[in-house]
């Protein structure tokens, strides 16, 4: 198992004054949660507002948010809006984006891979009808799933073996992404990753990340 | 200079951003199109991550998705964002544009008359006004709106916007009269040289 101890054992050490971060995202993990990892695995400090869905019109209707959605960052006086846009804000800053425009072009297509996905499970957990929404459900057990998996596992492995992280020798967003979104897809497929060793076997060496598990340990209990 | 070659279908779709991208740039590049019948075949071969494409191959090396082979050539010749802020804001109107692509999507892909019916309706008056209004605030936002989104030079934002316009002027052709700074900034893009040489030269197709 593949330790990292450049990011493991330091916390980010900056010239200048660190920033003062507010993330604004509901209660739930959701489109935020990669960005908290991020925070958790660099051990930044961060305002972590989570609006409940009665306080939500009123917030919404401030027009603040800078297309009426969250997740939503404040920093260095910039509201900044969607997820990955923020999370990969953070990934750079943090040093965890990649290590040059190469490495975060791969990071990045995981990353896009991977909201393919939750694009995919939304989709039919909106569904009304009862008959479109177990044929929509099926298409994403049965073709799209084993599609993106498939493609995850032998990108994986074509990085030195896939007992590592996906980009690198670091845990980068793309691991971090991987981890959050597999969440919601063991909701619907408990046991799909017995058929991916090697991303059964990342997601367990995330999660086991000190830094990570302490998060996941204090971290407030929803169900999305 | 690496070896490029752009692996997309004979049509602008999401592809033609990463071409406008190399146009900017003054990159050169392999422009392979796929045809319908050969797409099959070729996407068997399993050489493109996902089974999608585009893809962008760099000296062997093949990058997938639209939006990160973008960042990917964005990053590399200057068309990023100056630094990991500016970066982030390019990277968040690029993502909106996004959501208005999904919505282009769901229409093209409708079942029936209604479906695509419905899908125009709810294009126009919640996505665009959402999309473009937050885009026009931003726009505006940076030092009065009549320069570029973000900072003082041409970025992927930027192109991501005329090819927002180039996708979505069959559902809602006159959105644009609605927001004025974003207009003229189209015109604008359309208008660098190396971008309006590339439009005239490039292959003409449908889509």
């Amino acid at each position: 198992m593949k330790s990292c101890p450049s990011i493991a054992s330091t916390t980010i050490e900056r010239s200048e004054a660190m920033p003062s971060y507010k993330l604004y995202y509901f209660n739930a993990r959701g489109r935020a949660e990669h960005s908290r990892l991020l925070f958790a695995m660099a051990g930044v400090e961060y305002q972590d507002v989570r609006y409940t869905r009665e306080q939500w019109p009123v917030e919404k209707a401030s027009g603040r948010f800078p297309f009426g959605q969250l997740p939503c960052l404040h920093v260095n006086g910039v509201m900044l809006a969607q997820s990955n846009a923020i999370a990969r804000y953070l990934a750079n800053e943090f040093g965890m984006a990649g290590k040059n425009n190469l490495e975060k072009a791969k990071v990045d297509m995981i990353v896009d891979a991977i909201d393919d996905l939750a694009q995919a499970m939304v989709k039919f957990f909106h569904e009304k009808d009862e008959q479109k929404k177990a044929e929509a459900k099926d298409e994403f057990k049965t073709k799209t799933v084993p599609i993106l998996y498939g493609a995850l596992e032998r990108l994986l492995i074509a990085n030195d073996g896939g007992d590592g992280f996906f980009v690198g020798e670091e845990p980068t967003l793309a691991d971090f992404a991987f981890v959050t979104n597999g969440d919601y897809v063991k909701k619907f497929n408990p046991e799909v990753l017995d058929n991916y060793p090697k991303l059964k076997a990342l997601q367990e060496r995330v999660f086991e990340l000190p830094r990570i598990a302490e998060w996941v340990k204090k971290r407030p209990v929803t169900e999305m | 200079m690496p070896s490029y070659k752009l692996h997309y279908f004979n049509s602008r779709g999401f592809g033609e951003q990463i071409r406008v991208l190399f146009a900017l740039a003054g990159v050169e590049y392999e422009d392979i199109r796929y045809t319908q019948e050969e797409w099959p075949a070729v996407k068997a071969t399993g050489k493109f991550p996902f089974g999608t494409v585009p893809c962008l191959e760099v000296d062997g090396v093949m990058l997938a998705q639209s939006n990160a082979i973008a960042r990917y050539l964005a990053n590399e010749y200057g068309f990023a964002g100056k630094n990991n802020l500016e970066k982030a804001k390019v990277d968040m109107i690029v993502d909106a544009f996004g959501d208005l692509f999904k919505m282009a999507i769901k229409w093209y892909y409708a079942a029936d008359e209604d479906a695509k019916a419905a899908a125009i309706e709810e294009f126009k008056t919640k996505t665009c006004p959402a999309i473009y209004g937050g885009l026009e605030k931003i726009l505006v936002a940076n030092n009065g709106g009549d320069g570029y989104y973000v900072g003082n030079e041409v970025t992927l934002a930027d192109t991501t916007l005329i090819m927002a316009e180039d996708i979505t002027k069959r559902m809602n052709p006159q959105v644009l009269d609605n927001y004025p700074k974003q207009k003229a900034l189209t015109e604008r893009v359309l208008a660098l040289p190396k971008i309006a040489d590339w439009i005239r030269k490039r292959p003409q197709t449908d889509h």
